[in-house]
Parts: structure tokens; C-alpha cells; sequence
């Protein structure tokens, strides 16, 4: 699939070497989409009470996070040893591998800021977008989705809640996006020219190192221009070719290796 | 007729109809929440649930609060949130909320409540004592003034690096104040044992201060790679109690290069460090190598304005206050907020007490604080009373447990969180109103005794306007900063203390533990969230496993490999946990996340790995005299 | 009791008998549907699939059904087209096991996908540019078109085709077998290959994905090669095995052998194409991305034993013995091919399905390790016991074997 160019393309970039990996992102995106406690238990349901618990949070392949934290580490032995943290949000790649194989047209990537949405109620939950991405941002519902009791009636308004069955992603809060667009404008202001920071995501908001940057990477009046084509800059696997939206930066050169291939090992015995 | 009747049916609206329908159903079940829509709107307001508070703006539609975020406007936020602090909503909306007064279990209503503490608090004459979970709130003066009614001075805080530094500062070297630290501002900083970016102090503040600092240095030293370590340009390996001895290692350089400080003590202490302490000295001690502390005190002397922040015991403070006094950097010392409550205590003096010592009274009050689940041995009371919003270890263990409102239900203030570079005052009014039949405590104990004020509304309004705060500026979440500095001309070097408090002393096991906290895992006070568990690593829980890490080397001398299920014993418990191989831990050393093991709350921490703290070995400092669970060392057996 | 409703001048054994036998498939079923029903109504969460492992057990299983199900257009296309004579001896089985594996396949993705109320927005909001459109396309028509094929051999059934409408009817649709023969050949190469098309255009997934000939990545063509390849021998099989069972003659050796020829000379295409294949993706591709050969395999799990084990034991093997008359004439060993050509195509879409997700393509990721639970094997075997149930029923009533009285019960005469 060709790249999809939009004039306008939303982006993050995120320094590696200000995020400390507290999990506050994580949180904050959990709470702005409405994607509920793991619960094992589901009331609602008396065939589930006879059988299995639904699964643990600490089952790391089956819980909801659409940005996810991995832990980074240089290899080394004590005391030459270093870590850094991650966090992954969809990159929204230019040239998804979830988007084309989509059987029902229920992820795309055709709107003005290229952001590949996901619609929850057409989605059948084949999880082929799931087995196609190399980034594992994509999350299936494997069960309904239960708030504990009182826990529902506090809940965004940014995304209904999905029933189970069906895949979900970061679509970088997209609803912000649209109320963004909205605010501009009633204020009068060209929507399709959101000032730097008019529309920023749950994540970037909430980090507490400002870590995460948010912004259009076409524009040059947003910061994330120019961080994206620092030289500290790099993207997930660029060699695959999905062209990413999602920057990442570090001064730290193990760090940066550790967002490709690099033929490791020199081809070891091969 | 089979086929006709097949193809008549498709001619009908029937099976399209159906389909549409299964289309809406699938996203419609009724157990699915719908959603209410109604005015989107963000009110400032204080969050309690980290051990410093945040100062959040709560997101609300038709007036129900949803969600956290940070206040920009708010210098101990600046737009983050921490993770605890980012889970409020849905934590005021837990199920595991205290829903009424209960008095050993069962449901009493307010007035019966009153009645029984009056009586208790009649009869317990002066042995009453208070512990509160709250470093930074001025429902601290009205406890510590209904305990000086009652002509009690047994008002005790959690341990934490408040205290520590309180006890050094204030104590020892004879300060007044609170010390603060300019993380921002300065060009190198070294996190001698705090771990600033991830639990210590005002956490949000800090990975703030270091955002916008551009280009300082940050180091942190410790006996394990924590998060914090995960950013900082360098990490030096240093045992907990060998942070003073080590600190002091840098001091000698220091030293040697010239630099004084006008204190009475200033020649006792450079004798002191030159003799006790050189680098070859503190290397056989604590094993970390002279040219890694020649090093960092080449950099410290290098920078235009650095500054030491400590972290652990009350020894390796006041090494570290001295250490920023002889390099004259961006240590600062805030004067305190007026009081008030008249008769109520100092922050210095509600410090004081040391409550790992042991606390026995005939009446406790426990506002906010979980010491059944932190301190189980050290606390005992003839009646508790326990005031929180959710069910605790402590609350379960309580004589009477009395339901106040969640942080956004409630009016509270955070004064000057320990750590912040200058005295800052925060007020929060209630985002929305109670849902469940509670008091603010404040408005219970005002009820108990004539402190002078018939609400906890009127002790904050005379809170503002006796630090001379602008209320309406408070309200709309903005901070009240006092430029000052109180006069620190009397300032000793504690030398004579300090010479043999930093002497590193350790237990006998088989390894030295690092506990360590996690925001996203818990506090002593607060347990996780129902949104964090899946935030939390399999680096400390897998299933219902506490996980502790250790490097290679250790794993090896222990004979466990990861996934080895293992037994760790020390202070006057054990602990099971899996072992994960992590080459950030010094050798020797085990480190185990602090938080888990709960007994009672909701389903995300009950029964979620193991309590690291029933393994921690209080010992008294040498010379100071206080408390400390540095040096605490267990014996692993493979199980 | 039943003896009127056999086949003509056929012998079955007692009901009773038959009926234990159908109790115990039943059994079987009743598991599975124990586990569908848990799925169904509890959600997919009871089966040992993650997030890392969205495609599992049950795609393997569909996978290698429809691969293997294969015999029935591939036999047809020769028999119908081609006009190979000989196989009319075979060419109801094949259609019957191509019957079973495609419904059963449907059946398990009705499970497989969160939201089987759905299923049709496949054809309401179609993506033409997935090959999972393209599977879900053809697979749905092929499956009625297997009805339609299956359809004339139960008119056949000997009470029914008394009744003179019936007899018409089935004779009709005989006579324009040859174009639904046709139809289902084309449907069924294209969506064998678009099955193979889906792994093949994973951009993300270094182990699955391939360069390709116009829309086509080469699994396109491997995954049609490799079913013709295997799908008669499995026909074969399946005949053998009901042999064994009923201790009759169904199909003569020289059918077997001939089927067994057909699908080894698509097995010699196969695998050169297969080798081919795999060294330029292991010298060419893989290297172009930075990665090696060596970094596609992890532990036992997913060791390169499976690999050689596919191309070599599963792979080269039974082709060479299978193109060889002097070992295909020898029944042992023609069923011995059989059954390694079968593993192989299995083993192929096992690696392409599960190892594909397992690798993990960033850097700082770890290989997992997938297991299917209870769940995942009850409803597949379920589908299993459900093929039992359709073929003992065709066996028992329908006219399925032409040769079976020549070859059991006048050969003494």
C-alpha cells in the first residue's frame, strides 16, 4: 500500500530519555476512553461464574492498553547496565498493515491529520489488523466490558464504552480532535490550522515529564516539526516501511538501536 | 418449495430487518454503561492520594466527575498528574468506599458515633494519640490542637523523607523551615537515595523541574536502577546505609577544594570527614569506589548551582544538608505558613515523634493512614478510630471506622509538600457533592472540642487569610507562593552526630533489601487503583506474586534463577515472591516493590503479591537516635 | 430395520451397532459444543488466544481443513474439465470431505470471530483490497457450491430417487455438474491462494511476508500448490480409513494410486517453488529489513525443526515418493506419503498462522509462546466428530462408493 499524505498529520514525538515509565499516560488514556477495570468476576453473567475467572491484569497479552509501556534495557551486566521506557501509542502509520486487511472497511486511514480510525461497531473481530501489526497496538475485547459497581456512572463522554468481540486502538483521542475543530470554529479560526497545542492527546496532557510531545508534523509551527527531524529522532521499525506518525528521541545511541533491525548478532552463524 | 419459500422470505423486509437489528444489538447489550452527555467542565481541586497530593483540575459532564487531569496554572503540577493521583474518579466511585459510620463492624449513624468518641476522649484524659497519613494538609492543626486540649504531644506522621529531613534540619543542625530543592534551577543535581522521579517528594513537581530543565545534569545514587535512574545521565550504585557514609565521601572532596561554611561547627566537621570519612574510608565501608565519588563531587563543584537531595535515613539528611551548605547551591530552606489553629503544633514538631518506636494510647484517631498494614507491630490503642474514605487494613482493625468524603468531595489544602523549592500553598473545594453518608473530619473533631471554629471550612478560611493568600485566586486552582527565606545564621553542621551516624551498619542476612515504591503500585497509605493494575510490570507482579529483582551475580550466589519461587525472611516476617534477574540491582542486594500484599480493600490489591514491608528491620540510627529501615537485610530459601 | 434406505446391493452393519457408534461421535460433539457454547456466551476470552496470538488454534485448524478439503475441486476440475475418466470412482468422497472441511470451517470462524452477528458485514461493507474479503467471498460461495455438488448425491439416496421429481432433479444437476465443477475450481484456487495472500501481504511481519506477482504476494501461489498438492491424498486417506473401518472395498488401489500421482506432481511443483521461495525470503528479503534467517526461530517452540521438518520430511520426501511408481504402486507406502504430504500442508499453515505473530519484530520485544486450551481443541474436534457424523451417514444411506458392490460382493462370481 502506497503512503497516504494528508496536509495535515498528527504526530508524536516522545523522549525516551524524559519518561520514567510511571504508568500516569497509561491511566490517563484508560480514562479518557472509557476502557474499564480488569475485573475477574462478571455479575451479569451466570455461565461465566461457573466457569474461569476472567484473566488478571498481570496477564500482560490480554489486558486493554492501548498505550502500553515496555522496558527498555542496553543488555549489560551490573553495573554497566541502563534502562529507559517506552511508551507505545498506535503510530498511525502511513502505510498501515492493519488498514488494508480489514475485511470490513472497519479501520482506515482516510481523514485530514491521518489518524487510523477504528469503528467499533462495524469491526467483526477477526483480528487479522491484530495479527498485522508488528507494533501490537491493536487490543481485542475478550470480554465485556464490567465497571464495578458505581464505577460507570463516571465516564467520558470522548468514546463509548465497546461491547466484547471487537478490536480497539489509540485513535490519538480523536474526539479531541473534533472539539478542537469545533472550538476553532466557533472562535472563528481556520480548523484545518489548529494553533500548537489547541488539540493535544489524554497522554501528552498527563505526563508529568512532558515527555510526550503532540502536534502536526507537517507544520512548522508546531514543536513536534522539528523534534521529529532532530537526529536524535527515529521511528519503530522503518525498515518495514509503515511509515509511523509516532517519533521517538533519545540521546542515548543503545537506545535509538533498539528501535530497528539492525542484522543483530552480524548475521551470527548463519 | 423449500428454495420458493427460501427466496420468498429474501423478497421480504424479515431477514434484512433482522440483520439491522443484530447490527444494533451487538453494540447495545444492556450490560454495556451508556453514556451521559451534558456540560464538559474542569475544577480545580487538590487530590490527597499520593503522599505529597497533586494539584489536579477534575473533569466533570452534567456535573459527574470522570476524570483527572493536571493544572498548568499550578507549580506542583504544571499539567501532570501522578498515576495514583490520575485514578481519583474512579477511586472516589469505588465500590470499596466506606459507605457509613461502623462501629466494630457494624453500621452506626453519626450522632452515636460523636457520642462514643466523646466518652472515649473523656476518658482517656492525655493518653490520646493521633496518626495522620497527611503530610501537607491543615487538618493537621485541628488534630494536633484537640491533642493539645487534651495535653497530648503524641501526634505521629507515617515515616517518610519529611520526617527525616525534619529530624535533620530542624533537629540535629538546629534549622528552621522546611528544607526545598531547587531541581529546576540547578545544573547538576545528584538524588543521593531519593528517588525523585518516580515516589519521593512531590513527585509531579519534580519530573516537571526536570523537563523544563534544560541541560542540568541529574545522578542518582542508590542501591538500585529505579525508574528514576531510568533518565538521569548517570547512576552510582551506593547501599542505602551507605548513603550518609558515602555523601560524606563527597563532602571530603568538597572539602578538599576549599569550600566553608560560617557555622559554629564548620572545623569539627571538616576534622570530622577528613578523618572519619576520606574516599579510601568510605570505600571499604560501603563499596563504592573513591573515583566514582571524586567524580560526582567534581561535577557538584563544577556546576554554577547544585544541589543534593536525600533520600532514607535522618544521617544521610544532615550529610546531604551539609554537603548543600558547603556547595551553596540550589538547597532551599522555606519559612512555614502561618498557623490557624492557635494551639495547634509546628510541622517541625508534629515530626517529631517517632512513630516506628511504638505508639500505645488509650484513644488513636488514624486520619488517612494505614499503619495495620505498614507498622503492624509498633501500634497499639486502647480505642481506634479510623477516618477514610476506603476501606483499609487499618480501617478493618479499627474500634470505629468514620467515613469522610474523597479528596473532590471534600475542602482541603496542601501546604508546601515537602521537597518544593519554595513554600507553596494549594487549596481544593469540592468538585462534587458526597455520595455516601460521610463527614469531612475536620468538621468531626471541631465537634469534639472547642478549638474555636465550627467547621473545617472556617480553619481553611482562616488558613488563607492568615498566610495571606487571595481565596479566589486559591479556588480557581492557582498556588499561593511565599518568597522568603527564614534566617539560617544558626545552622550547625551536626558534627558531632553526624561523624558517627553515617557509619553504615547492616543487618546479618544473606542480602540487603532495596524496597522501593511505585506510584502505579501503591503508597504506604493508599493502595493501587482500579485502572493501574494492568499499568503494573511483571517486574513486580505476575499472577498474584509479589516479583523481588536482583542481578546475575546474586541470583547465582543464591543458587535462584528467574521464576524461582523464593522465601525472603527478616524483621519479624517473610515475604513469597518470584525472582526476576535485573543487572540494575548492586549486588547482594534484593529490590522488592513496597505496596502489595493487602488484606483487605477491592479486588485490584487484596491478595496482590506480598507485604515488603513485614520484612523491613527497624533499627536506631547510631547518634541520632531515630528510626530507619536502611540496612534491613533478609535470607532468601528457595521454596 | 434401516436396510431399505441402504444404498443398492449394499450391506451396513446393524442399527444398534451404528447407533453406538454415532452415541460415541456424539460425545465428542457434545464437548465441543459444551466449549462453542462457552465461547459464544461467555466470550473468546476462554480460549488460550491473547492479544499477541490473535490468530491460533482455530485458524490452523480452518487453515488446514480447507487445504486438505482441497481434493474435492481439484478432482473435480480433472474429472469435469480434464475429463479424467477414472476418478468418477472417487468423485463423490472428494466432494463430501470438501463438503465437511469447508462448512466446518465456517463453523469454527463463526466462533473465531468476536462478533458472529456480524459475519455479513463482509458482504455489506466488503474491503477489496483484503484478502480476508476475498476468503470470506469464495469460501461462502464454495460452500454452496459444495451444497449444490453434495445435493444430487442425496437425491441419489435410493427411496428418494423413487420419487420421479427427485430423480429428475438430481439428474438435471448432474448434467450441469461440469459447470459448477468449474465454478467451484475457480473460487476455490482463488481463495486458497487469498488464504496464503493473507500472511503473504503482512508488511509488519518480517516471518509472513512476500514480494508477489501483480496483487499477489507468492504464499498466494504456494498455499494453491501446496493444497492441490495434498488435498487428493487426504480424499485417499479418508477412503482407506473408512475401508479399515467398515472392512469393505471402497475405491480401487489403481484410483488411489492415480490420485496419489496427481497430488504428487503438484506436491514436485510445490515444493520447488517452496524451496525457492524460502531461500530468496531468508538471502533477499530478510536481510533487506536487517534481519537473519537465524532470528526467525526461537527455542523448541518455534525451532527451525519445524521448518526442515516441513520442507524436508513433510515436503521432499513424500513428493519423490509419491512421483515414484515403484513406491506410490506399494499401498503402505502410498498411504505413508499420504500422511506426511497431509502433516506437511498441516505443519505449513500451523507455522505460517502461529509463527508469523510469534516473532516479535521490535527489537525490544520477546518471543511468546502460544498455547490452545481446552476450548480451542473441544471445538475443533468438535468439527471433527461433526465430519464423522456426515460421512457415517453418507456412507450408510447414501451411494457415495459406484465401485463398492463391484469390488466386495461380485468379485466371487
Amino acid at each position: 500500500m502506497q503512503v497516504k499524505e494528508f496536509k495535515i498529520k498528527w504526530g508524536m514525538v516522545i523522549d525516551i530519555d524524559k519518561c520514567t515509565g510511571c504508568g500516569a499516560c497509561m491511566i490517563g488514556c484508560q480514562v479518557e476512553n472509557n476502557i474499564a477495570p480488569m475485573t475477574k468476576k462478571d455479575p451479569y453473567n451466570y455461565v461465566q461464574a461457573l466457569t474461569k475467572d476472567r484473566d488478571d491484569p498481570s496477564n500482560k497479552l490480554r489486558t486493554l492498553t492501548w498505550m502500553n509501556i515496555y522496558e527498555l534495557s542496553n543488555g549489560q551486566p551490573y553495573p554497566n547496565h541502563e534502562t529507559a521506557y517506552l511508551p507505545r501509542p498506535c503510530m498511525q502509520c502511513g502505510s498501515p498493515a492493519c488498514v488494508p486487511v480489514c475485511p470490513v472497511v472497519a479501520t482506515d486511514k482516510n481523514e485530514e491529520g491521518g489518524i487510523v480510525s477504528q469503528i467499533y461497531p462495524r469491526c467483526i473481530g477477526c483480528r487479522y489488523c491484530m495479527a498485522a501489526c508488528p507494533y501490537h497496538a491493536r487490543y481485542f475485547n475478550w470480554w465485556d466490558p464490567l465497571w464495578p459497581e458505581g464505577m460507570d456512572k463516571g465516564l467520558s463522554t470522548a468514546v463509548s464504552p465497546r461491547p466484547r468481540g471487537v478490536v480497539e486502538k489509540c485513535n490519538f483521542c480523536h474526539s479531541r480532535y473534533l472539539d478542537a475543530k469545533d472550538k476553532a470554529r466557533q472562535e472563528g479560526s481556520d480548523p484545518m490550522n489548529l494553533p500548537d497545542g489547541a488539540y493535544v492527546t489524554a497522554c501528552t496532557d498527563i505526563c508529568p515529564t512532558k515527555a510526550i510531545h503532540f502536534g502536526d508534523l507537517n507544520n512548522p509551527e508546531h514543536k513536534v516539526y522539528e523534534l521529529s527531524r532532530s537526529k536524535h529522532a527515529f521511528r519503530l521499525l522503518e525498515k518495514l516501511g509503515l511509515h509511523p506518525q509516532v517519533y521517538y528521541m533519545s540521546e542515548r545511541e543503545w537506545v535509538r538501536k533498539q528501535g530497528d533491525n539492525y542484522n543483530a548478532g552480524g548475521g551470527a552463524h548463519h | 418449495m423449500t428454495v420458493g419459500a427460501t427466496v420468498g422470505i429474501l423478497f421480504t423486509p424479515t431477514v434484512w430487518k433482522a440483520l439491522d437489528d443484530v447490527s444494533i444489538w451487538t453494540q447495545n447489550w444492556p450490560w454495556i454503561p451508556r453514556l451521559k452527555y451534558g456540560e464538559n467542565k474542569a475544577v480545580a481541586t487538590v487530590s490527597k492520594m499520593c503522599e505529597s497530593g497533586c494539584a489536579v483540575k477534575v473533569r466533570t459532564v452534567a456535573g459527574e466527575a470522570f476524570g483527572t487531569m493536571g493544572n498548568t496554572e499550578n507549580p506542583i503540577s504544571g499539567g501532570g498528574v501522578c498515576p495514583l493521583c490520575a485514578n481519583g474518579v474512579q477511586v472516589k466511585n469505588s465500590p470499596n468506599r466506606i459507605k457509613s459510620p461502623m462501629l466494630k463492624g457494624e453500621a452506626v449513624t453519626w450522632d452515636k458515633a460523636k457520642e462514643i468518641v466523646a466518652e472515649k476522649l473523656a476518658a482517656a484524659g492525655s493518653k490520646v494519640a493521633v496518626i495522620s497519613g497527611d503530610q501537607t494538609g491543615t487538618i493537621n492543626e485541628v488534630f494536633s490542637a484537640l491533642l493539645a486540649s487534651k495535653g497530648s504531644d503524641a501526634f505521629y506522621a507515617m515515616p517518610c523523607d519529611m520526617q527525616s529531613a525534619c529530624k535533620a534540619w530542624n533537629g540535629l543542625m538546629g534549622g528552621s523551615g522546611q528544607v526545598g530543592y531547587d531541581m529546576k534551577g540547578a545544573d547538576v543535581v545528584l538524588l543521593a537515595g531519593a528517588d525523585a522521579l518516580e515516589s519521593w517528594g512531590p513527585t509531579v513537581a519534580n519530573m516537571k523541574a526536570f523537563a523544563d530543565n534544560e541541560g542540568g545534569k541529574f545522578i542518582f545514587a542508590g542501591p538500585f536502577q529505579t525508574k528514576t535512574a531510568s533518565v538521569t545521565s548517570k547512576w552510582v550504585p551506593v547501599p542505602a546505609e551507605g548513603m550518609a557514609a558515602f555523601t560524606l565521601g563527597i563532602c571530603y572532596y568538597v572539602l578538599q577544594a576549599g569550600k566553608s561554611v560560617p557555622a559554629a561547627d564548620f572545623d569539627q566537621f571538616k576534622a570530622m570527614v577528613m578523618s572519619g570519612y576520606t574516599p579510601a574510608k568510605v570505600e571499604a565501608a560501603t563499596g563504592v569506589k573513591a573515583d566514582a565519588m571524586a567524580e560526582v563531587a567534581k561535577q557538584l563543584l563544577t556546576a554554577k548551582s547544585p544541589v543534593v537531595v536525600p533520600g532514607g535515613s535522618v544521617g544521610a539528611h544532615a550529610a546531604a544538608f551539609a554537603l548543600n551548605l558547603l556547595l551553596g547551591g540550589g538547597m532551599k530552606v522555606l519559612p512555614e505558613f502561618a498557623k490557624a489553629v492557635g494551639s495547634a503544633m509546628s510541622r517541625a514538631e508534629m515530626m517529631k515523634n517517632d512513630i516506628l518506636q511504638g505508639v500505645n494510647a488509650d484513644l488513636l484517631f488514624v486520619y488517612e493512614a494505614n499503619p495495620a498494614y505498614v507498622l503492624a507491630d509498633q501500634v497499639k490503642a486502647g480505642f481506634t478510630v479510623a477516618f477514610d474514605c476506603v476501606n483499609t487494613e487499618t480501617t478493618a482493625a479499627a474500634d470505629l471506622v468514620l467515613p469522610i468524603p474523597h479528596s473532590y468531595e471534600r475542602v482541603d489544602d496542601l501546604a508546601s509538600p515537602y521537597g518544593l523549592p519554595q513554600a507553596t500553598y494549594t487549596m481544593g473545594a469540592p468538585v462534587c457533592k458526597a455520595s455516601l453518608d460521610v463527614m469531612n473530619a475536620g468538621d468531626f473533631v471541631l465537634g469534639l472540642a472547642d478549638l474555636g471554629f465550627e467547621s473545617f471550612q472556617e480553619v481553611i478560611d482562616a488558613k488563607v487569610s492568615a498566610i495571606g493568600a487571595d481565596a479566589d485566586s486559591l479556588v480557581e486552582g492557582n498556588a499561593f507562593v511565599l518568597d522568603e527565606t527564614p534566617d539560617v545564621s544558626g545552622v550547625t553542621l551536626a558534627a558531632s552526630v553526624l561523624g558517627k551516624a553515617a557509619s553504615p551498619v547492616k543487618g546479618t542476612g544473606a542480602v540487603a533489601v532495596a524496597p522501593y515504591t511505585l506510584l502505579n503500585v501503591g503508597t504506604a497509605n493508599q493502595a493501587t487503583t482500579p485502572n493501574a493494575p494492568c499499568t503494573i510490570s511483571n517486574n513486580q507482579l505476575v499472577g498474584d506474586k509479589l516479583v523481588v529483582m536482583m542481578n546475575g551475580t546474586t541470583a547465582k550466589k543464591l543458587g535462584v534463577s528467574v521464576g524461582s519461587k523464593v522465601k525472603l525472611s527478616g524483621g519479624s516476617g517473610e515475604c513469597q515472591a518470584l525472582v526476576q534477574l535485573f543487572e540494575g540491582v548492586m549486588d547482594g542486594v534484593v529490590a522488592a516493590p513496597l505496596g502489595m500484599g493487602h488484606t483487605t480493600g477491592d479486588e485490584f490489591s487484596k491478595g496482590k503479591g506480598d507485604n515488603v514491608y513485614k520484612i523491613l528491620t527497624v533499627s536506631s540510627e547510631a547518634a541520632t537516635g531515630a528510626s530507619t529501615w536502611a540496612g534491613s537485610t533478609v535470607n532468601v530459601a528457595k521454596i | 430395520m434401516d436396510s431399505k434406505l441402504f444404498p443398492e446391493g449394499t450391506q451396513r452393519c446393524g442399527l444398534g451397532k451404528f447407533l453406538i457408534w454415532i452415541a460415541v461421535i456424539l460425545g465428542f460433539f457434545s464437548w465441543g459444543l459444551y466449549a462453542a457454547v462457552l465461547v459464544l456466551y461467555n466470550g473468546i476470552g476462554t480460549t488460550g488466544l491473547d492479544n499477541y496470538f490473535g490468530f491460533g488454534a482455530w485458524i490452523t485448524f480452518d487453515l488446514a481443513v480447507i487445504a486438505l478439503g482441497a481434493g474435492a475441486f481439484f478432482t473435480g476440475l480433472l474429472k469435469y474439465i480434464l475429463k479424467i475418466k477414472q476418478l468418477e470412482k472417487i468423485i463423490n468422497l472428494t466432494v463430501i470431505v470438501g463438503f465437511i472441511c469447508y462448512s466446518g470451517a465456517m463453523l469454527v470462524l463463526t466462533l473465531d470471530i468476536g462478533q458472529p452477528g456480524r459475519a455479513w458485514f463482509g458482504y455489506w461493507h466488503p474491503n477489496v483490497h483484503s484478502m480476508l474479503t476475498e476468503v470470506i467471498f469464495c469460501i461462502t460461495c464454495y460452500c454452496t457450491v459444495l451444497i449444490i455438488e453434495f445435493v444430487p448425491l442425496v437425491l441419489e439416496q435410493k427411496q428418494l430417487n423413487k420419487i420421479p421429481f427427485i430423480h429428475a432433479l438430481a439428474h438435471n444437476m448432474h448434467i450441469n455438474m461440469a459447470l459448477f465443477a468449474g465454478l467451484g475450481a475457480f473460487l476455490s484456487t482463488f481463495h486458497q491462494g487469498s488464504l496464503g495472500g493473507m500472511y503473504g501481504v503482512l508488511i509488519g511481519r518480517p516471518f509472513a511476508f512476500r514480494e508477489g506477482f501483480f496483487i499477489w504476494p507468492w504464499t498466494f501461489f504456494l498455499f494453491v500448490l501446496s493444497a492441490v498438492g495434498s488435498g487428493p491424498v487426504f480424499t485417499v486417506l479418508v477412503a482407506t480409513f473408512m475401508e479399515k473401518l467398515t472392512g469393505k472395498k471402497l475405491v480401487d488401489f489403481k484410483t488411489k494410486a492415480l490420485m496419489g500421482k496427481i497430488a504428487g506432481t503438484m506436491l514436485c511443483v510445490y515444493m520447488f517453488f517452496k524451496i525457492l521461495d524460502t531461500w530468496a525470503w531468508a538471502t533477499g528479503y530478510l536481510p533487506s529489513v536487517g534481519l537473519t534467517f537465524d532470528q526467525m526461530f526461537y527455542g523448541v517452540a518455534y525451532g527451525k525443526w519445524l521448518l526442515w521438518t516441513e520442507i524436508v520430511i513433510c515436503g521432499v520426501v513424500p513428493a519423490i515418493m509419491l512421483v515414484t511408481p515403484s513406491i506410490r504402486n506399494r499401498p503402505a507406502l502410498l498411504y505413508t506419503a499420504a500422511l506426511l504430504d497431509c502433516l506437511g500442508v498441516s505443519l505449513n499453515r500451523y507455522i505460517f498462522t502461529v509463527q508469523t505473530i510469534a516473532f516479535p519484530a521490535m527489537p525490544f520485544d520477546k518471543w511468546y509462546v502460544y498455547y490452545p486450551n481446552w476450548v480451542e481443541y473441544a471445538s475443533s474436534i468438535m468439527i471433527v466428530a461433526y465430519g464423522f457424523l456426515v460421512l457415517s451417514l453418507s456412507y450408510r444411506y447414501l451411494p457415495v462408493f459406484p465401485m463398492e458392490t463391484k469390488l466386495n460382493y461380485q468379485s466371487g462370481e
